[in-house]
């Protein structure tokens, strides 16, 4: 489950640089959830057109299937920032001090080479469906009404891209924290215990709620 | 090396970090681009000129896969089903279904209690997560019940269990990956989810009503409403009946002309919810706030879905599943004593891990097993050995595993939604809701056995659909 | 030497010439040289063609209405109305295509040869309600048909509908699409004609072309044996798919009568009103998109239509 963590800050180069990358990712991951509230309009459009006027979109698969990458990887990087995608945190969170860290940088590092190689691999799936010699560059087109798809795939290496600096930042900064010994290190998630994350999810909860009450 | 012994070693290596503490979608990942180097390289017969080709294949197939596998239609389901849950706060809908609960039900033995799993199941009719369910009906119905006594531990083990309606209920996101992960009719399996919902809800109702006749302290019944205060409840709570008829209405109409597919009903519900929310002062901060969490929320399920189809993807050149099928197949037990042992075997590995990770990490190679258990795919429930046809099979152990996955909210020691509860409400500790939620648990079983010995609780209704 | 071979779905008609083909490849190696056919465990179907490419496996099968302009010189055989009324001659204009150098030339950029087509037949419809014997009855028909063909009924004054293959029956019985156009095998595996009133005996609208590929590189590393074990096959394994298939479409009329189907016979003035409104501005369209892109549009679909009088003056 979304389990949100602490990034902390201060005026080290380090976290300057995580709050210049938090509003990119932050941008992406308003793209994603825009792309969703779209969905929405998509459909309703589509219904009431086939429903009442006896017209439906054509394309309307095509359409969201070529949005689908916005929406479920755009914002894969602001996710990772804040510590959200699950993991199983039984033994991290029984560890302290550097040791933590060691584990926290392994396994950042292990990510960081599985995006780079991801990325170069997303970007010749883009490749290979874009050819400028072609009418709008298309080398792939959608099913039904022959959208090009090159856009869409291009998503996924821009995505990823983000994704990369974001983990080179947090190499960073846990590499930082095992050498120096830190307690409470700049722009990582900090891992919290399982009741400390609840405690945080019923906050935003709460953040949610306030607004309308 | 055998492909099939790769397979266990990569999967194995899988499991190893997982417990490390990596995040599940790139741990996932990992084993599966890992996985496609060996097996190459292995099929090169580990010439190390050849490796680097090996890589480059690998990283290739691992790279196309994120796209390929989100770019689905049937997907778009999920960010839907979220986006209706929040929504649904600022509709003000989950105040208004428990007040409407309360006024309707509360005169009961333990009439709050069953009051709010009934709003909990309502809730579950526009919201696709189990947790963010809890999380809202802690903040309403708590206070409630401790006002006229309850016991605290009680009340928190209602509200941490009624959350786990909201996977069963359609809307639902983790039966939607199900669907998708076992390739089955999205629209039949969300269908299946409504009986057994509602059948959990009565379970629990029935459970509350016995333990507050016997201990009279626990819940005293409410009463003094009048029929025209419960009428009165009913408008401010009808969004939600509408979005159900409506969802119902495409997935399947009873007087014949139904009105769409699922992905479209779901997307309506979302768009009547949102004016709703529009009317009851919803704004572009709010907005934008809602489109943040649902992207959040959306963004980590989809990482998982990708980072685990590339293993899936790896799984299938090394042959694994089929493997898994044969040896499940060969055991000398009779098939559902296999299949009970398959369902105890979530309970424990839920209880460390989440529902969506371990239904993505294991069905890939568990439900081929199971599905040849009962006789393949397409068997007829003649021929079969639990006595359903292949498509029926693969719906009801759809329906068995997301109970499992929804029970494991609830157990100790990683009970989510048990967090969440005392996470919302200061004067409640983890071990209170673990204390409250126990007699639920037990309620689970016996759904969930009741669900095995009689699976026409779970196909009735997806049979009336053809 | 073993290949990966990547189709999708589950084993049918569609799929009988890849197993036959690595039946007979295994037989005559002594099974030196064998073929694992993978039903969607190695890639999805539209991405078929990407893996050959990165060389993810051997051997595939794709449709070219998946992804037009991966496949553009294919795609002549998906034009509406070319005539084709069997299997036998949708097999034969296929292998005159294939041979052809521009759509060698345009595999080759996907580092693909094109080994052999997967013929389907034509993509009558089904359909709910009274039959649609005229142009008249077709306008604002909810037809589910993709690419080429949802154009050809557009061109009349239907309207395609996007629904998925998957969603087809449900889309059917819930009434998003009055009509459904399949292959016979598409009708049965996905339920349409369990939903339908109707089905269109001779209406021919035109077809998917579904080509069977390997990678160059992984064909040339063969040895000369497997080689010519695997190109010995193909005839062969053609034939059996047919034999296979025609053994369907014999049963395909008992399925109409105990499904109470009714086999409608669309009179011919209509067919031809039909073509001249659907085929000729499809085909002209086609050809000169493709003309614009340098490649030999009206040179594909001469080859298609000589081909085809030739194979129906042969007999079959
Ligand atoms: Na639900
Ligand atoms: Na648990």
């Amino acid at each position: 489950m979304a389990g949100s963590a602490a990034v902390l800050e201060d005026s080290s180069l380090l976290s300057k640089l995580d709050r210049m990358l938090l509003p990119i990712e932050r941008f992406c991951a308003l793209l994603s959830g825009l792309a969703i509230f779209s969905l929405m309009f998509l459909a309703a459009y589509s219904v009431t057109g086939r429903k009442f006027f006896g017209s439906p979109m054509m394309g309307y698969v095509d359409y969201i299937e070529a949005a689908m990458p916005i929406i479920a990887i755009m914002g894969v990087s602001y996710v990772q920032r804040d510590g959200t995608h699950i993991r199983m945190d039984m033994l991290v969170s029984a560890l302290k001090g550097r040791m933590l860290w060691f584990f926290e940088l392994v396994s950042v590092l292990l990510i960081l080479i599985l995006i780079v190689a991801l990325t170069y691999g997303a970007w010749e799936h883009f490749d290979r469906s874009f050819d400028c010699a072609r009418p709008l560059c298309s080398r792939d087109s959608s099913i039904d009404v022959g959208i090009p798809i090159w856009p869409s795939k291009l998503v996924v290496p821009v995505a990823f891209g983000v994704l990369v600096l974001r983990l080179l930042l947090q190499t960073w900064g846990y590499g930082r924290a095992l050498i120096l010994g830190l307690e409470n290190p700049v722009a990582v998630p900090l891992n919290l215990t399982i009741a400390e994350q609840a405690m945080i999810e019923a906050k935003s909860l709460e953040g949610l709620t306030d607004g309308t009450d | 090396m055998e492909p099939i012994e790769i397979g266990l070693w990569v999967s194995g290596g899988m499991l190893v970090f997982v417990i490390l503490g990596m995040r599940v979608a790139f741990a996932a990942a990992m084993a599966g681009f890992v996985g496609l180097v060996w097996l190459r390289w292995n099929g090169f017969d580990y010439d190390p000129d050849r490796f680097w080709k090996a890589v480059e294949i690998s990283v290739k197939i691992a790279g196309l896969t994120p796209h390929s596998k989100v770019s689905a239609q049937v997907l778009s389901l999920i960010p839907v089903f979220i986006m209706i849950g929040y929504l649904a706060y600022y509709a003000k809908l989950t105040t208004a279904l428990f007040e409407a609960c309360k006024r309707w039900f509360a005169w009961v033995p333990g009439g709050l209690a069953v009051s709010t799993v009934f709003a909990t199941a309502g809730f579950a009719a526009v919201s696709g997560a189990s947790v963010a369910t809890a999380a809202v009906f802690a903040r309403i119905a708590i206070p409630e019940m401790l006002k006229i006594g309850y016991n605290k531990q009680f009340a928190a083990g209602v509200v941490a269990a009624g959350g786990t309606l909201a996977s069963l209920i359609p809307p639902s996101a983790i039966l939607v990956i199900y669907a998708i992960i076992v390739e089955q009719d999205v629209g039949k399996l969300l269908l299946a989810g409504f009986i057994p919902g509602m059948f959990s809800a009565i379970v629990y109702a029935g459970m509350i009503i016995g333990i507050a006749m016997v201990w009279k302290t626990v819940g005293p019944p409410v009463t003094g409403f009048t029929w025209r205060e419960r009428f009165e409840s009913l408008p401010p709570a009808s969004p939600i009946v509408l979005v159900v008829v409506i969802i119902i209405f495409f997935v399947y109409n009873p007087f014949g002309d139904a009105w769409g597919t699922p992905t479209e009903g779901g997307a309506v519900g979302a768009f009547i919810v949102f004016l709703m929310a529009l009317y009851k002062g919803m704004r572009w901060a709010q907005l934008k706030e809602a489109l943040l969490e649902t992207a959040k929320l959306t963004v980590m399920i989809f990482t998982i879905i990708w980072g685990v189809l590339i293993y899936v993807r790896f799984l299938g050149f090394a042959e694994l599943p089929d493997a898994f099928a044969d040896w499940i197949t060969s055991l000398e037990m009779a098939p559902i004593v296999i299949l009970i042992c398959i369902l105890l075997a979530y309970a424990v590995l839920g209880m460390f891990m989440d529902a969506i990770g371990m239904l993505l990490l294991t069905l890939p190679v568990v439900y081929p097993a199971v599905m040849a258990l009962n006789g393949g795919e397409m068997v007829a429930a003649a021929d079969s050995a639990f006595g359903m046809s292949g498509p029926m099979c693969a719906i009801w152990f759809g329906i068995l595993v997301v109970k499992m996955a929804e029970f494991c909210l609830i157990t100790p020691p990683i009970g989510l939604n048990c967090f969440v509860v005392a996470g919302v409400r200061d004067d409640l500790t983890v071990q209170d809701v673990f204390k409250g939620v126990t007699p639920f648990f037990i309620a689970d079983g016996v759904t969930i056995a009741l669900l095995v010995a009689f699976p026409g609780i779970v196909l009735w209704l997806p049979s009336l659909a053809g | 030497t073993e290949w990966n071979v990547s189709v999708w779905g589950k084993r049918r008609a569609f799929t009988e010439h890849v197993e036959k083909l690595a039946e007979l490849v295994s037989e005559k190696t002594g099974g030196e040289f064998t073929m694992n056919v993978s039903y969607g465990g190695l890639s999805k179907n539209r991405e078929n063609l990407d893996g050959i490419s990165i060389g993810a496996f051997e051997m595939a099968q794709f449709c070219a209405g998946y992804h037009a302009d991966k496949n553009r010189v294919v795609t002549v055989l998906e034009l509406p109305f070319l005539g084709v009324e069997n299997l036998e001659q949708e097999r034969a204009v296929s292998k005159a295509v294939y041979s052809h150098p521009a759509a060698a030339e345009e595999m080759a950029q996907w580092n693909a040869k094109l080994l052999m087509t997967s013929p389907m037949p034509q993509y009558n419809l089904v359909g709910t309600g009274e039959p649609r014997m005229t142009l008249e009855d077709m306008k604002g028909m909810r037809v589910r048909a993709t690419g080429g063909l949802g154009k050809a009924f557009e061109a009349v004054g239907a309207v395609p509908t996007s629904v998925t293959a998957t969603e087809a029956y449900q889309a059917m019985e819930s009434g998003v699409v009055d009509t459904v156009a399949f292959a016979q095998h598409a009708h049965l595996s996905f339920g349409t004609i369990n939903q339908a009133d109707w089905w269109t005996a001779n209406l021919n609208p035109g077809t998917v072309n579904c080509p069977v590929v390997v990678n160059i590189d992984a064909y040339e590393s063969l040895s000369d044996a497997e080689r010519e074990a695997l190109d010995s096959s193909i005839e062969e394994s053609l034939d059996h798919y047919l034999a296979n298939y025609g053994e369907l479409l014999e049963r395909w009329d008992a399925v109409l009568e105990e499904k109470g189907v009714k086999k409608v016979e669309i009179a011919p003035e209509v067919l031809e009103e039909f073509r001249a409104a659907a085929a000729a501005p499809a085909r002209d369209a086609w050809i000169a998109d493709m003309e614009a892109q340098g490649l030999p549009g009206q040179e594909l679909y001469d080859l298609v239509v000589k081909t085809l009088a030739d194979t129906k003056a042969g007999g079959s």
